[in-house]
This record gives C-alpha cells, structure tokens and sequence, in this order.
C-alpha cells in the first residue's frame, strides 16, 4: 500500500488534506482552500498553477489532464482534490527535463513516424500515461503501447509518433537498469515513487 | 537509441530529395518539441489563471434550449442579485442591440479585410447575443460575468426567459420545401441562400455544354455522396480574456489570425485599430475551427470588461466547443466518357446544410470546387457544377481541415471509381488518361508518381480484386483496397489574394538572429519551417537553426502582420520571403565589410561565416568581425512581397486505404493507409510527416466514426461530448505509411505547395471504396457504421 500522509478520513472542515504534489507537502483547508466538490485538476491547474495538466474534456474522455497518483495514471479532473488526500501527485512539472518520456516525445523524428507531438496540448497527458506504463510494464509490446495509451486523444493525430517515442524511452529504461544507472525501472524518474509500483494495474473504468 | 530487433523491422526508408539542402527538408524535432515535451508552452487557458489576473471575472452566455425560438421577454433581475455577480447583459440593453448584425466568415482567412468588405457581406445572419435562437445551444439572450464560473452559470439559471418556441428544420431537403420553416427570412425567403458576388449563380461553372458531352458519351454512371458534419475537436477549447481599461482594449485569444481579430473587434465595437490590442500564443490545434474567428463572444466579452471596468475571462466547456463544422454536402455526379476512357462530360451537384447561420457556406460548395476545376478537370471538355446552401436549424457549418475539398473527394473518388469499374478499366489507368491540370500535359507527371507510388506501397496490383470477390478471411472478413486522389493546395500563386507576406530578420553583432515571421502557432509545424528556412537562406552566416530566435506570440501592438495558418501554405510562404530578406542581409553585411577590408563590396563573398576577397579567398575576416571592429550594429533587414503569381499548376495528393469488413457484425476496420503528398519541396520532413499521419485521425473519424447525432423530436444535439463523439484514438487507428515526393514544382526558391489539409481530405473516399472493393456493395454516405454495412449487403 501507499504511504500515507494523513488519515483516510477526509473532506471534513477541520481535517486538513495532505497531498504531496512533486515531491512537496501540501495542506489544504476544506471550505477555505477546496470545496468538497473541487476537482484535483482545478486544484493543481487553477489554484496552484500547475497548468501542464490541460483540461480538454473536463468528463474523463480525452486524457489531457493524466496526472500520476502513486505513480498510477489518473484523470485529475475525474478525481476529486480531497480524494488525493494521503496520496503523492506527480504532475509535469514534477519532470526534469531529461526524463527519458520526454527526451523521448521531444526528440522523435525518425523517418517514417513523423514528430510525437504537433500543437502540443496533449502532450504532457500522453507524458504523464506513458510514465505510468512504463512504470507499471517497462517493456511493452507496440501492442501493449496502443492499448496503454488508448485513453487519450491528440486531434493532431501523432499516434505513430508517439507509440515509437515510447518504444524509444522503455528501451532506455530497460538499458538504464542493465547499466545500472536509473532507478528501478518501475520507480518514477524522481526515484520517488516506491512502494506501490507493485500494484496491479489501474482500476478499469478509469479511461475511457 | 536502438531498437530491438522486432522493431527495426518497421524502420522505414525516408524520402529523397530532389535538390540536396542543409537544413530545409530535414528530419528533425521541431524548434519547440522540448518545451511542449515537458509542458511548459502556455496556452491562453493556462495565462489568463486569476492568480494572473486577480481583478478577473469568469463570463458565461445563456444557450437556446430549443432548436429555433425566439425570445420574448427576459428578466435577469434576480440573476443580478445573485451575489458575486458583476454585470449581466441581455439582448434588451443598448450597448448589444445596437451592434451590428454580422457573420462569422468575414475573410477567408488569407487577408485582413474591413466590415464592408467582409466576404459574405449578403449572409450578415448573426446578431452579437440576439433574440432569435436558431439552433438548440445558441448563444443568445444574455451574458453574465462572475466571480466564478459556477456563479455565472447559477446567475444564468435566474435568468427568467419568455420563450416563443418556433417550428424548427433539420435536414435541407425538407429546408428547401415550400411550407418549411425558415430561419432567416429576410436573407433566405426560402431557406436557401441567394446567388452571390463571391461564389457566383447556382451554376457556377458551365464549362463547355455538359448535356452535349453526355450525348458523345458511351458510357455515363451516376453517383451519390453524402458528407457529414463533423466538428474540428481541437482540445484546446475557444477561450478569450478581454481587458477593456479607459479607451483601450486588450485580447489574449486562442484564435488563429490576431491582425483580422483586431479589425473585426475595431470595426464592431467602433475603436480604433490602435486601441485595440490582440495577443495570440500557442493554440492547442486549430484545424478550421471558427471559420476566420470573427466571434460574437469576443465581442460580449469585451463589453462586460467594458461594464466592470475589469479583465473577464470567457472559455468554453467541451460540450460549447462544439460551435462549428464540416459543411455537410449532398453531392450528385455524373460523368460520362468514351470507351477508351476520355471523359466527355462530368457533373455535379450540390446541397450543403448550412446549419443555422450561412458562415463559409458557399466557400466549401462553390468556391473550392471552382478552384479543383481550374486545375485537376482542366482537360475535361463539359463540366458544369450548381450548388445551393440551405439554412437549418443545426450546429452551423462552415471550415474544417480541407474546407470544400473533403466534401467534393468523396463524390470526385466515387464516381472515378464507378466509371472505371464500368469501362473495365484500372481506376489509376483512368485518372492519368484524365486529370491534370492547365499548364501541363496529360498524363500529368505528379498524379503518375502518386498513384504509381501508392499502388506499390499498398500492393495494390495484388489485392485489387474484383468488387467483393476476394478471399475470405475467419469465414465471415472480407479485404479490399482503394484510392481517391485530389489535386493539392495551394501552391504559391494561388496565394495571391493574400497580398503581401511581411518578414524580418534581425542579426546581432553576435551572429544570433531574431526571425519575426509572424504567424499564430497551432501545432502545423510552420515554425520549425520557418526557422529551416531562415538558416538555409542565411548559410553564409555560418548559422544554424539553432541561432535563429523565432518569437512564438503574435502580438498586434508590437509584431508585423501575422500571416495567417490558412490553405495549408504559411510553411513555404514566409520561407520565400525570407529568402528574399537574405540576400539583402547579404548586401549590407558586405557594404560593411567592405568599409574595413577596404574594398568594393562587388569584390567580396561570405561563406560560412567569413567574408572574403573573391580573387584571393585567403584574406578574409569572420563576420562576427565585421560587426566586433564596425559599428556593432544589428543589420534589420524588413521585407513585405506577395506571392509569387507566377501559374504554375498543382501538384497531387491520394491515399490509398486497405480494408477488412466484418460482414457478421458490419465493422470496419482499416488496415493500412498510404498518404502520399507530392509537395514540390518538402520544407520539413518530419513535421510534413507528422501532418500526413496526423490528418488520418481526422480522416479515419469521419468516415468511420465521428458524427454529431439530433434528436429529431427536439432538434436538440444528443453527443456533445467525446464519449459519444467518437474521435479515433492509438487504438483505432491503423498502419499509416507516409510518402512524402517531390515531383511537381512551382515558382520561387522553393517552390513548394501546402499538405496540411489535403492529408485529410482522400481518406474518407480511399476507405470507401476499398470498403466497395472488400464486399461488392456501395455506401454512399459517411460516417459507415456497422448498421450501413449490414444494410448494404442486404442483411438489416
């Protein structure tokens, strides 16, 4: 199980809800920070700023808005903030730069396959699913790739592109763990995603 | 990084170009893949936070609940007690009712035109929040700035509206019926729009004498098409922040063109230009959406921020973002040819359902297949088209990805492919015997490496078989193959109305430069073309893209005229001019060098960096010298040209599908699409890729799934939402094989022709046939859901 930063209980005006959003503790207020009814994805987007999440659908169809929780994907705006009580978020921005997904995203333009990503908007979506894939599987078939990232939508149409960025980051990860270099395969790149790498896949109902 | 053996098989072999270059052409990541990579490009949604903009307001408009309906009386008393309620205006107040009545098709896109010159100057149907609703979902009636959205949204429930409801009309057909309800009487006493300046009379073209070349015919076939209205879907929602401060008013926007914004908001609200100021940054996918985003909700934007005195933001929820679309089309054709397959005569015929205001009706019925007219049936002797745009009461309909072009390939294909069938000819022997374009000679040499391209890449001389009399697979899957081929747009002279395209270039002492080539960034992959371009034609600096700054906002305060991401051409049109702008960088660094080399500037080079003395390359000194030990000035060189009207013809685009159809259940699956795009010069590869492939999502969704469903009782839109709007994902999409050619080739130093649309617009057409070669039967409209499939072949 999840290490957890408070009680389960929550929602309640004098229970603060702890998140850890990127590595750093949070407290929220019921009533004076969130409402019972603020979802995670306006939590993180409107009132802390965190806008690489994107709000495309706001109804759990489309993905923009993939955060990992535990290092699972889920859709922020289908989760309710006072639901990530006790849970660690981790959002884009939570990312260096050098994270081999989005090295992998920025860098794909191998012949044939076109560029992972073209206006951009659903990028950090697709980042933040791929994470939680190569986490959960760190060497997925292109068929498992597809069925992954199936929950999410980019209208440019970058599929190929992305299913290949993809395939190029599980490779890393795979090379990085005989090299001995990343973490665990199945840990976050922050290395901060632990323990709960080890559980079974996400809920079904969770995407589309 | 290496792939496992498994997925090196799939490795793929990139083009060839024709005339090897150093950066234009390349397969490289675009200028802004790291940043968008890790999510830090801003989008308008994500700089107009209220942490941003403390003082801002959130504005919500009431929708018609009815599909046509007029208001008769409205009490927003209660609403305006609400508390946190700012300012609410209704259709009563003056400041609205006086606003001119307008439409949102102002330009096509390409130029900046004033409100008298606006393009359908005869179709002014929308009025800015008026009283009359004429589909379920309109903004009408009143709108309200809040504290917040939901505050907004509750004010608009108090809303108390006398509603008189009106008998509303789906489909166009009954539209045009005499007794039909009609939705705006004083433009369209019958629904159907009035012949006009811009497309012309109802017959538009009448090329020859149609029904003679009928009569010389041996063998005429008949088809029918129907195109949908699909919506754009950008995820990027429309959304707006509108800061009106004493006399000034500033925009951030979302919407593709920032220069015609400004006039449309100048010339409605009655400010001038200098007092209105627009500011576009990255737009997460356009894709048509808002015909040329002259939209009424700027403008009640605006005077709420004008009424509070403070910055107000408006967005739409996904469910309003479906606010435009394809313009669906009803299309009949007739060819008729010889036996040895000259086409005597060809015809078709339009009904388009305009939805509920007229936008960009008449440019995707008449103004598109004029242009396909004067180039791909340049060499057909009798064509003869008629159109007619008929008023509803659905989502209005207007551009989307290949606006016209989309709706005329998929009669265009059919019938090419019934013809052939019926002379027993190969459909590719058939379309070289035919179409070309005016400049050149048949068969024309970029339609042959297309479809010759094609056919290799698909096995098309293998799998073609006769319709529906291929093998079947798990005893119940049938496969087949097909093509549509469309002639391409624009190449640079059909570009002329833009007028001129204003570019500068700016090189520091440090050899860094600043590209101002202004264009709002949509994902089309102009950008990095641009930058390509800028570093090709400044080679001799000794620079690379790398050095090159392309600033990513448009602003209208302090950037020169945007050139607007329309006909798919802004990639190779600003590249032109940059070329241009080059050469004259060129000329006053030598006037430069010369002062210090003591020398005649006629006398000196520069390459790679270092100018030098022609007859004797040894002495030389590095440009970044010449700036170090002159006057250290920037060299700004600004340079405004029209395209280059030189006619040069088109070159072809086609896809080529593969289908499996399940003909227990009606499902279709496709299994491969080749999308080939002769470009003339490909700028960038893999952004040119990346277009290629991506228009298949498009391109699969509509013909396979995507479509907005009425409720026929109501009139009231049942999927607003992409749980039932069914746009294809990883999953659903299959094999896409993208061949990028360079065959055809227009004026210029480039010489290159716009893809972006054109990657959607043969697939809907590619698949259907493939679909008729699978099982032996037609379908004639899209989207082919299983249930048509079934039908077609007799078992529902």
């Amino acid at each position: 199980m999840a290490k957890r930063y408070g009680k389960r209980a929550h929602g309640t005006k004098n229970t603060p809800i702890k998140i850890k959003i990127n590595g750093q503790l949070h407290e929220f207020e019921v009533g004076r920070d969130l409402e019972p009814e603020t979802t995670l994805s306006c939590l993180l987007r409107e009132k802390l700023g965190y806008t690489g999440l994107k709000v495309a659908c706001d109804e759990g169809a489309c993905g923009a808005c993939t955060v990992l929780m535990d290092g699972k994907a889920v859709l922020s705006c289908m989760k309710l903030a006072v639901e990530a009580h006790g849970h660690e978020i981790l959002t884009i921005e939570g990312l260096p730069e050098s994270d081999p997904v989005i090295q992998a995203f920025a860098k794909q333009c191998e012949p044939g396959y076109g560029t992972a990503l073209q206006c951009g908007f659903c990028t950090p979506g697709f980042v933040m699913t791929a994470k939680a894939l190569l986490n959960e599987n760190p060497n997925p078939t292109p068929e498992e790739i597809k069925e992954g990232l199936s929950g999410n939508i980019c209208r440019c149409g970058c599929y190929s592109g992305i299913a290949r960025a993809v395939q190029h980051a599980s490779h890393f990860f795979r090379s990085g763990q005989s090299a001995g270099q990343a973490s665990h395969p199945a840990h976050g790149i922050d290395g901060k995603c632990t323990e709960h790498a080890s559980r079974g896949p996400a809920p079904k109902g969770d995407k589309r | 990084m290496k792939l496992r053996k498994s997925e090196e098989s799939v490795v793929k072999t990139p083009y060839t170009p024709r005339v090897a270059r150093k950066f234009i052409g390349a397969y490289r990541p675009r200028i802004d893949a790291l940043e968008k990579a890790a999510g830090k490009v801003e989008f308008v949604d994500d700089i107009t936070l209220k942490s941003r903009y403390p003082g801002m307001l959130y504005a919500k408009v009431m929708r018609s609940p009815y599909a046509h309906a007029r208001i008769k009386s409205i009490d927003a008393s209660a609403a305006e007690r609400l508390p946190g309620v700012k300012a609410v205006l209704t259709c009563k107040d003056p400041e609205v009712a006086s606003l001119k009545p307008t439409s949102a098709g102002w330009t096509d896109g390409v130029d900046t035109v004033s409100y008298e010159r606006m393009m359908w100057r005869h179709f002014r149907d929308r009025r800015v929040l008026g009283d009359h609703a004429c589909w379920a979902t309109d903004e009408v009636g009143a709108v309200v700035a809040a504290e917040s959205e939901q505050i907004a949204e509750e004010a608009l429930r108090l809303i108390k509206v006398e509603w008189e409801v009106l008998p509303f009309v789906l489909d166009p057909i009954e539209a045009m019926k005499p007794g039909a309800p009609v939705i705006h009487p004083e433009i369209a006493p019958r629904n159907i729009l009035p012949k006009d300046v811009v497309g012309g009379s109802d017959v538009f073209v009448d090329r020859g004498d149609a029904d003679k070349g009928f009569a010389k015919a041996d063998v005429v076939v008949e088809a029918l098409s129907v195109h949908h209205n699909a919506t754009q879907a950008s995820l990027d929602n429309w959304c707006c922040l509108v800061d009106w401060k004493r006399d000034k008013l500033t925009v951030l926007s979302n919407s593709y063109e920032a220069d015609q914004s400004r006039m449309h908001i100048s010339q409605m609200l009655g400010l001038p230009i200098n007092k209105v100021r627009v500011i576009s940054s990255y737009v997460g996918g356009q894709f048509g959406r808002g015909d040329t985003g002259d939209q009424p909700f700027f403008l009640f934007t605006a005077l709420l921020s004008k009424k509070t005195g403070r910055p107000v933001k408006f967005r739409h929820s996904r469910r309003e973002s479906f606010h435009d679309s394809r313009q669906p089309a009803i299309y009949t054709g007739k060819v008729g040819a010889q036996k040895d397959g000259t086409i005597t005569s060809m015809y078709f015929k339009s009904i388009g359902n305009s939805g509920a205001y007229a936008d960009h009706t008449m440019f995707a019925l008449k103004f598109a297949p004029t242009e396909i007219t004067e180039v791909a049936l340049a060499h057909i002797p009798n064509v003869r088209m008629e159109s007619y745009g008929v008023y509803t009461n659905k989502l209005p309909a207007c551009m989307m990805r290949g606006v016209g072009n989309s709706q005329f390939n998929l009669i265009f294909g059919h019938v090419v492919d019934m013809l052939a069938e019926k002379l027993g000819m190969d459909p590719i022997d058939l379309a070289l015997k035919n179409f070309g374009h005016e400049w050149g000679t048949l068969p024309d040499k970029s339609l042959s490496a297309v479809l010759r391209e094609g056919a290799k890449r698909i096995g098309w001389s293998a799998k073609r078989h006769k319709p529906g009399a291929g093998p079947v697979y798990d005893r119940v899957k049938k496969r087949g193959v097909g093509f549509s081929f469309h002639p391409a747009w624009h190449a640079e002279w059909q570009e002329a109305r833009r007028g001129e395209i204003r570019i500068r270039i700016t090189v520091n002492p440090d050899c860094s430069v600043v590209l101002d080539a202004p264009t709002v960034e949509t994902g089309t992959g102009s950008n990095t073309c641009n930058v390509l371009g800028c570093a090709e034609a400044l080679a001799f600096l000794g620079v690379g893209p790398g050095d090159i700054v392309w600033p990513h906002t448009v602003d209208t305060e302090t950037s020169l005229k945007d050139c607007v991401q329309t006909d798919s051409a802004v990639s190779y049109l600003q590249s032109e001019v940059t070329a241009r702008a080059a050469r004259e960088i060129k000329a006053r660094l030598l006037e430069k060098a010369a002062k210090l080399m003591k020398a005649v500037p006629e006398d000196l080079d520069i390459a790679d960096g270092r100018v030098f003395r022609k007859a004797a390359p040894g002495k030389n000194m590095t440009v970044r010298d010449v700036f170090r030990l002159g006057d250290m000035l920037p060299i700004v060189v600004e340079l405004g040209c029209p395209p280059n009207a030189e006619k040069t013809g088109v070159p072809y685009i086609a896809n080529f599908a593969e289908v499996e159809v399940d003909t227990s259940t009606g499902r279709v699956q496709v299994l491969k699409l080749v999308v080939l795009n002769d470009c003339g010069t490909v700028m960038y590869a893999s952004g040119a890729e990346a277009q290629q492939i991506g228009g298949q999502v498009i391109g699969v969704g509509e013909a396979l799934t995507e479509e907005i469903i009425y409720d026929e009782a109501t009139g009231v839109p049942l999927n607003f939402n992409w749980i039932d709007y069914k746009i294809p994902t990883m999953a659903d999409m299959p094999e896409i094989d993208p061949a990028l050619l360079e065959v055809w080739r227009g004026a210029g130093e480039y010489g290159a022709c716009g893809i972006g649309e054109g990657t959607v617009t043969c697939t809907p057409r590619a698949v259907l046939n493939a679909i008729y070669n699978a099982i032996g039967a037609r379908i004639d409209d899209i989207p082919v859901k299983p249930e048509k499939v079934l039908k077609a072949l007799g078992k529902a």
